[in-house]
Parts: C-alpha cells; sequence; structure tokens
C-alpha cells in the first residue's frame, strides 16, 4: 500500500516537472506581461520619471473618447477584411490550379513562396519604390493604360497600396496551406466526382473546398490574428500617413507608447483592443465550428 | 560720473557683441580692459572654454586629421590612450551618422580605441535613445541626438547626459572652442547655460532657388508682366515667395520638355516635414513685440491654434499646388532630388541642399544655386494679446531641424575616451570637412565658417572642397543673414517635445491630404498638447519652457 502510494507520487512529481516549463513559460511571457499591461493601464507614466501617480479609469476614457484610437481600429478593419478574404480566395484558387497540374505549376510553386520568407519592413520600402509617381514602374505601367493611383498623396491609396503588398506576400502563405489540404484529398473522390461533372469548377466549389475547410480554417485564423498584429509593412510604406488615414491599431499604439512612452494610454489602448479582437474571434470559432459541424 | 556711466554703456554694448557672437573671447578681453574693467573680474564673468588656448600647434604628425592641436593632445597621443577601450554610438541612420561613421577609422587610428556605431532610422532614434536611458542598460556612450530631444535628457533628477565643461578644460582632448559659435547655435547645443554636446551639425532652414532661371530676362519680363514689380531675387515677403511659385509652376522653363514646378517641399508624416511649416509660420506670429511661438509662458497653454498660425497653415497648404501631388508623402531626400534635377524653381530647407548641389553627379544645378533668409510677412498676429500687427517687413530667423550632434551619457562608463572622440570630430579640421560636403549632412554653425566679414575662412578654402564660389557666397551669406537677424524663432525643447511635434505634423499632414481642415488641425493639435502637458505635469513644463530659452 506504502509502496504503491509512493510509485503515485513519483507520478505526481513527474507530472509537474513536465509541466513546469510550459507555466513558467506562461507565467513569464504571458501572464505577467499581461499584468504589467493592466498595471501600467491605470497609471501616469511619464519619461524619466516613471510612474508619477495613479489615474484609475481615466486612460481607459481618454482610449475610448478618442476619435483617433477609433480612426485605426476602423482602418483595421478595413485592412483586414480586405486582405484576409483575398489571400484566401487567392491561395486557395491557386492552390486548385496547381494540383490539377497546369504548366509550369512546379515552377510557379516556388516563385510564389518567395514573398513569404521576405520582411515586411522590406517589402514596405520596396513599396515606395515600385509606387513613387517619380519613375516607379507599378506607376508608370498603370499610366500605359491611363490608370493614375495616388498612391501616397491620399489615404485610400496608401491603404490600397499597403493591402496589395500584404495580399503578395500572404497569398503563398494561404497556397501552401491549401494545397497540402487538396493533395490530402482521397483521388477515388474525384474520380467519382468526375463521373457527375467535367467541371472543376463544380467540383473546387462543391467537393475540394468543403473538404477542405477545416483545414483553411485554420489558415483564416492565422491570417486573421497577423492582419490584426501587422505593422512593419504599412509603417514603412506610409508611416501611417498622409495625416493618420492609414494608421493602424499597431501603428497608432506603437507611436503612443514605444516612441512617445506614455506607457499609460498605450496599454489602456492595448486591452480595450484585446477585448475587441477576443470578441471577434471567439465569434470567428464559433461560426467555424458551427459550419464544421 | 559720465565717464562711469559712458564706460558701462559700452561694456554692456561689448559684453552683447560678445554673448551674441559677434567678437571672439580675446577682442572682448582687449576691448574690456581698454575700458578699464580687470582681467580677473572678466575672467570670472567669461569663463574660459579651454584651458590652454596658447599651446596650440597649427597641426602635428602624431595626428593628421587633427588641426589645429595642443602640445597636451600630442603627449596624450603618444601613449594610445585608449587601446583595448571599445565605445559605442548611436547615430541616425542618413547622412550626418555615415559623416560619424567616416571619422571613426580616423580616430581609432590614433587612440587606438574602438567605435561601434549603431545606425537607428530617425522615426525609431527618440525611442531607442530613450529606451536605452530609462532601462539603465546605458548600452550607448554617445548618442547623436535631434536638439528637439534636449528636455527629455533633463526630466530626471540627474539628467541623462553630462555637461562638457569638465572635458572642455582639458587640453589632452581634441581641441575646439565653443566660444566660436554663433549665438543661436550655442544655445541649441546647451542646456541652462552649460554646454552639453560637442560641435557637429548646425541646421537651420533658408529659401534657395536657381539664380540663373529668376535672373534670365525672359522670365523676369514675363514676371514683370503677370504680376506688375520686377521679379524678386530673392523674394523678401510670402506673398513674393507665392508670385513666384504660382509663376514657375506647370510650364517647361528648363527647357528639357517637360513641365517644371516653383516649390518642392517634403511633407511625410513622422520624417521633417512638419520644420516647413514651423519655418514659414514663424513671421505670422513671431514679432518684435512676441516671442513666443509655442506655449503661452505664463500658463502652458498651447498657441499653436492662434489666428496667426492658423494663417499660416491656410498659406502653408496653397504651396501644395506647386509641386508634385505626391510630395505630402516625399522623404527630404525625394524633395531635395527635385530641386538637384533642376526641375524646380524654389525650396525651402536645410543646407544640405546647396551643398548636395556641389555633387556634378547627382545634381545639374551646381552653380546655378541662389540663397536668402526665410520671407517675411508684413502683418503678425500676437497670440499673447490677440491682435494683429502691420510692419514694413517682418523677417524671423530659425534654427530649424535636428542640429544633430552627439552627447554623452551619464551611464557612460568610457566617458574619457567617448568625449575624446566627440572633440576630435569638432575639431576645426574634421568639422570644416563635414560642413563643405553634402554626403555628410552637416551645416555650419561656428563663426570661422563663414566668409569674412562675419567668418574667417576664405571662398578659396571652399572652393578646394569643390564648391563653385557663388554657390559658396550664396549659401554662406543665406544662412549667416538667417542666423543674425535680430528676431530669431523659439526651439522647443521641453520635455515631450518630440510628442508635441508629431502630434502637429500627424495634423498638418492630415490637412495637406484633405482629411482635415486646418482650423480644426490646429484645435486638435491644441488640444492634444493639452494632454501632453498634464501628462509631464503643467508647472514642471512651464519651468522647463522657461529655462530652455537659457
Amino acid at each position: 500500500m506504502a509502496r504503491r502510494r509512493r510509485r503515485g507520487d513519483e507520478g505526481s512529481w513527474f507530472k509537474w516537472a513536465m509541466l513546469l516549463p510550459a507555466v513558467i513559460w506562461v507565467i513569464a511571457f504571458t501572464f505577467f506581461p499581461l499584468i504589467s499591461v493592466i498595471h501600467f493601464s491605470f497609471a501616469n507614466y511619464v519619461l524619466g520619471q516613471g510612474i508619477t501617480g495613479y489615474v484609475g479609469w481615466q486612460n481607459y476614457i481618454n482610449v475610448l473618447e478618442s476619435a483617433d484610437f477609433w480612426h485605426s481600429i476602423a482602418i483595421t478593419a478595413i485592412y483586414v477584411a480586405v486582405a484576409v478574404p483575398t489571400e484566401v480566395a487567392l491561395g486557395f484558387l491557386l492552390a486548385w490550379l496547381v494540383s490539377l497540374g497546369a504548366a509550369g505549376s512546379k515552377v510557379f510553386r516556388g516563385i510564389l513562396a518567395a514573398p513569404l520568407f521576405t520582411m515586411g519592413v522590406a517589402i514596405g520600402y520596396l513599396g515606395v519604390t515600385l509606387y513613387t509617381d517619380q519613375g516607379g514602374p507599378i506607376t508608370l505601367v498603370l499610366g500605359l493604360i491611363g490608370i493614375h493611383i495616388p498612391w501616397f498623396s491620399t489615404g485610400w491609396g496608401g491603404l490600397l497600396g499597403a493591402i496589395i503588398l500584404d495580399v503578395w506576400r500572404w497569398t503563398p502563405f494561404v497556397f501552401l496551406i491549401a494545397l497540402a489540404a487538396i493533395g490530402a484529398i482521397p483521388t477515388t473522390i474525384y474520380e467519382a466526382a468526375l463521373l457527375d461533372t467535367r467541371s472543376h469548377w463544380q467540383i473546387m466549389w462543391r467537393l475540394a473546398l468543403p473538404l477542405c475547410w477545416p483545414v483553411m480554417t485554420v489558415a483564416i485564423l492565422l491570417r486573421l490574428i497577423e492582419a490584426l498584429k501587422v505593422f512593419g509593412l504599412p509603417f514603412a510604406l506610409t508611416s501611417g500617413g498622409p495625416g493618420t488615414s492609414t494608421q493602424l491599431f499597431s501603428i497608432a499604439d506603437y507611436l503612443t507608447t514605444i516612441q512617445f512612452f506614455d506607457f499609460g494610454k498605450g496599454s489602456a489602448m492595448g486591452i480595450v483592443f484585446l477585448i475587441l479582437v477576443s470578441v471577434i474571434i471567439t465569434f470567428f470559432f464559433r461560426q467555424m465550428r458551427r459550419n464544421i459541424e | 560720473m559720465t565717464s562711469d556711466t559712458n564706460n558701462a554703456e559700452n561694456f554692456k554694448d561689448l559684453a552683447e557683441s560678445y554673448f551674441r557672437g559677434r567678437i571672439d573671447r580675446r577682442r572682448f578681453f582687449e576691448l574690456a580692459g581698454a575700458l578699464g574693467f580687470s582681467a580677473t573680474i572678466l575672467g570670472k564673468l567669461v569663463r574660459p572654454a579651454r584651458a590652454a588656448d596658447s599651446d596650440l600647434l597649427p597641426s602635428d604628425p602624431i595626428s593628421p586629421y587633427e588641426a589645429p592641436i595642443t602640445k597636451q593632445r600630442v603627449a596624450w597621443l603618444k601613449t594610445k590612450p585608449y587601446k583595448g577601450t571599445t565605445i559605442n554610438v548611436m547615430a541616425v541612420k542618413a547622412t550626418v551618422g555615415d559623416c560619424i561613421k567616416y571619422h571613426a577609422p580616423h580616430w581609432e587610428e590614433i587612440t587606438g580605441g574602438h567605435v561601434n556605431v549603431a545606425e537607428v532610422p530617425i522615426e525609431t532614434l527618440h525611442t531607442q535613445i530613450f529606451a536605452d536611458l530609462a532601462s539603465g542598460l546605458g548600452r550607448y556612450d554617445a548618442y547623436q541626438t535631434g536638439c528637439w530631444f534636449y528636455g527629455d535628457f533633463f526630466v530626471p533628477k540627474d539628467p541623462y547626459i553630462v555637461p562638457l565643461a569638465p572635458y572642455l578644460a582639458d587640453a589632452k582632448y581634441s581641441y575646439w572652442n565653443p566660444d566660436d559659435w554663433l549665438e543661436p547655435m550655442r544655445k541649441l547645443y546647451s542646456w541652462e547655460g552649460k554646454v552639453y554636446g560637442s560641435l557637429f551639425d548646425g541646421d537651420a532652414q533658408c529659401l534657395y532657388y536657381r539664380r540663373d532661371v529668376f535672373t534670365n530676362g525672359d522670365n523676369q519680363q514675363k514676371f514683370k508682366q503677370k504680376y506688375g514689380y520686377d521679379l524678386p531675387a530673392p523674394p523678401t515677403t510670402t506673398q513674393q515667395m507665392h508670385d513666384l511659385a504660382d509663376f514657375f509652376t506647370g510650364w517647361d522653363w528648363n527647357g528639357d520638355g517637360s513641365k517644371d514646378w516653383g516649390m518642392a517641399l517634403h511633407a511625410k508624416v513622422n520624417e521633417q516635414g512638419f520644420f516647413h511649416f514651423l519655418t514659414l509660420a514663424a513671421p505670422y506670429v513671431v514679432s518684435p513685440e512676441n516671442k513666443y511661438f509655442y506655449f503661452h509662458p505664463d500658463t502652458m497653454k498651447p498657441l499653436i491654434n492662434s489666428e496667426g498660425h492658423l494663417r499660416a497653415l491656410e498659406d502653408y497648404v496653397k504651396f501644395l499646388a506647386n509641386g508634385p501631388r505626391e510630395e505630402i508623402a516625399w522623404t527630404l531626400g525625394q524633395g531635395w532630388n527635385l530641386f538637384l534635377e533642376g526641375h524646380c524653381a524654389m525650396e525651402p530647407t536645410w543646407g544640405d541642399l546647396p551643398t548636395l548641389a556641389q555633387d556634378p553627379k547627382s545634381s545639374k544645378v551646381q552653380g546655378k544655386m541662389g540663397g536668402g533668409p526665410i520671407p517675411g510677412t508684413t502683418e503678425a498676429f500676437n497670440p499673447i494679446t490677440g491682435s494683429w500687427k502691420k510692419y514694413d517687413l517682418n523677417q524671423v530667423g530659425n534654427v530649424n531641424g535636428g542640429t544633430w550632434h552627439p552627447v554623452l551619457s551619464r551611464l557612460s562608463k568610457h566617458k574619457e575616451a567617448t568625449y575624446d572622440f566627440m572633440a576630435f570630430m569638432a575639431n576645426r579640421k574634421n568639422a570644416f570637412f563635414n560642413c563643405t560636403h553634402g554626403w555628410t549632412g552637416v551645416q555650419p554653425g561656428m563663426k570661422w565658417e563663414y566668409l569674412p566679414p562675419a567668418g574667417t575662412s576664405t571662398i578659396a578654402e571652399w572652393q578646394a572642397q569643390g564648391w563653385n564660389a557663388s554657390d559658396c557666397a550664396q549659401y554662406l551669406g543665406a544662412y549667416y543673414a538667417n542666423l543674425t537677424l535680430p528676431l530669431q524663432e523659439e526651439y522647443l525643447r521641453i520635455p515631450g517635445a518630440a510628442e508635441y511635434w508629431h502630434e502637429l505634423d500627424l495634423n498638418i499632414s492630415a490637412v495637406l491630404a484633405g482629411q482635415m481642415k486646418p482650423k480644426d488641425a490646429l484645435d486638435r493639435t491644441a488640444s492634444s498638447w493639452e494632454s501632453v502637458t498634464e501628462r509631464y505635469g503643467r508647472s514642471r513644463q512651464q519651468t522647463l519652457y522657461k529655462a530652455s530659452f537659457s
């Protein structure tokens, strides 16, 4: 009996030892920063003096009353709402075409994946040279067909430019996941479907997409999370301007917290955003789960 | 009695001349001595900048990069004093940062030390500097700072940076003399009368124009026909500047087959475009009756949404029609390129433009430069009394810009070696090299960099560095005239200055993009400024605001 209890104790110790690194990780890198951000969100922080006092909910009131904050949320929402569905649709479509064995698809697969390995900041700076009115290749080519887009002199132009680059960068991510998902569907199912219809469009829409949907859900979720946090690319491209017209939440929070050391307001912004995003992601998850079921 | 009164008056004038930088320290002593003032008293009044001016040698083979050099320095360098010492310097990722990198190997060669230069983009420089200092990490021994960061260095009880007086008094360091600064520049390198920065840059904005195009007979005739007065070169009022900008916009005045522009600006948000507004707005607000541009000195309430500022912003927006629409998202270099490629008639900007114009590889305008102080207004609003007043000409000088220079960190473990490197770059030979070469991004702040009678350099010295003689005379003339105008725009150096300016920058950019009306933009700026002031503490900000004028 005593022996059995000892063995049970040993098992329990081992279990906790195995869990410990994960617990330490969560405490150090999730729990502690979150508590710290909550703490700062109730404080008045001044560079060089640290916390000079506590202001209750004032930072939250300032954030919720700030037109700039809600503007940055709106810009982020537009960015995510346009970029993510475009990437998912394009990524899946390209994966489908490649899986059909279109000519040159092997080479295409490698080329398509290249932007994925490039830093967002580098792509942003590249965009400056691609879009500029002073001889930028994209502007020149569009000019040949009579299209002039004011990429940098208007808010919508800057946002459109950033979204196009984001789509270029992240479509390959969705493409790779979709390609794996499509490849995992047994060929017998395709063969059966081909007996009913010769339309590849019908097969993709009614067969491949529903079968790939659980995997695509993960891709959408990952893209959604990344797109909500996007910073380097739009910051390098427009710095949030002109004015605040391309100032996504991440840029607004960076400027408040990191550039001007207003840790109080910046932390409150972060918490409010976290709540908003948690609500969206939870809603999204539920809907996805329902669709899968 | 009368004689004493005259002497006192004469001494007052003399002291003013000295402190305004019109005469040097030695001349001040001579003239004051002639008025009967003892050298001992004068010595207490005017602390020597250096311990051993009399020990100066024109040069010495031990340091081919320094001239002049003190005897003590020669002896010191023989010991290779910093062998095994590594110092870390944070610099701006820009031409001025490249300049620090250029001098580092030379200093390493003569001292045995080693310099790591970390270049940081301007948009994150403030963050990086103060993250290093506020966290206590102190990974850097010196920072290349913009002058608007100064207030932030003085927020803690023990300021983040140290005064240079003890080092300046020691002749073993490379020779440079703060008494040689023009007064507006000296102020930027100092806090409450103490020098904290070593000589590097000297920013100010002037109006640069195409002298060849402005003096062209056809253009002059057409201009007179259209506007009814002679083409002014340079313009002295903002109205003239608008007329010129309109006149030179939209037609091919350089004969290359494409339409050209009247005025180039660079207005990308989070860069340095807001300096254009600050410079062009000054004569609408600063006047003989009012020196305050930013805050009411008694209440720290923002003045930025005054009627004068509003008219200045409305006026500024009109210039957008005189350049490519995309310039609202241009960085500095893009704005300069339009002028350097010969497509633009005017640009209000820093001295980099005429300096870069001297490089035939990147410029089509060498020998064609004209320059003058920023034009003034004939009416200014006093935001303290709330009234407009007319003037024949209200012209205001400025030192707008970064005036980028190194400051010594309190947390540095190698202060001696770091200061040695800073002083090395401030030595006359290196400083003159810097201000005569466009790629360094450095402009002149010392008297000896100007031409006589203001300074002691010569056209030949500038020509030896690749300058066109006429461009040189225009550039230095404009710069000196700007820095010695009786009215000077104040420079914001209180804590949070970067944030105050950022709020202004954002809102001006929104106006330029058509996102906001000028009045709304300035009201929003004022409201944001109030929040920043509250956060830092109003009374403390007020005290530091007043201190920043000294």
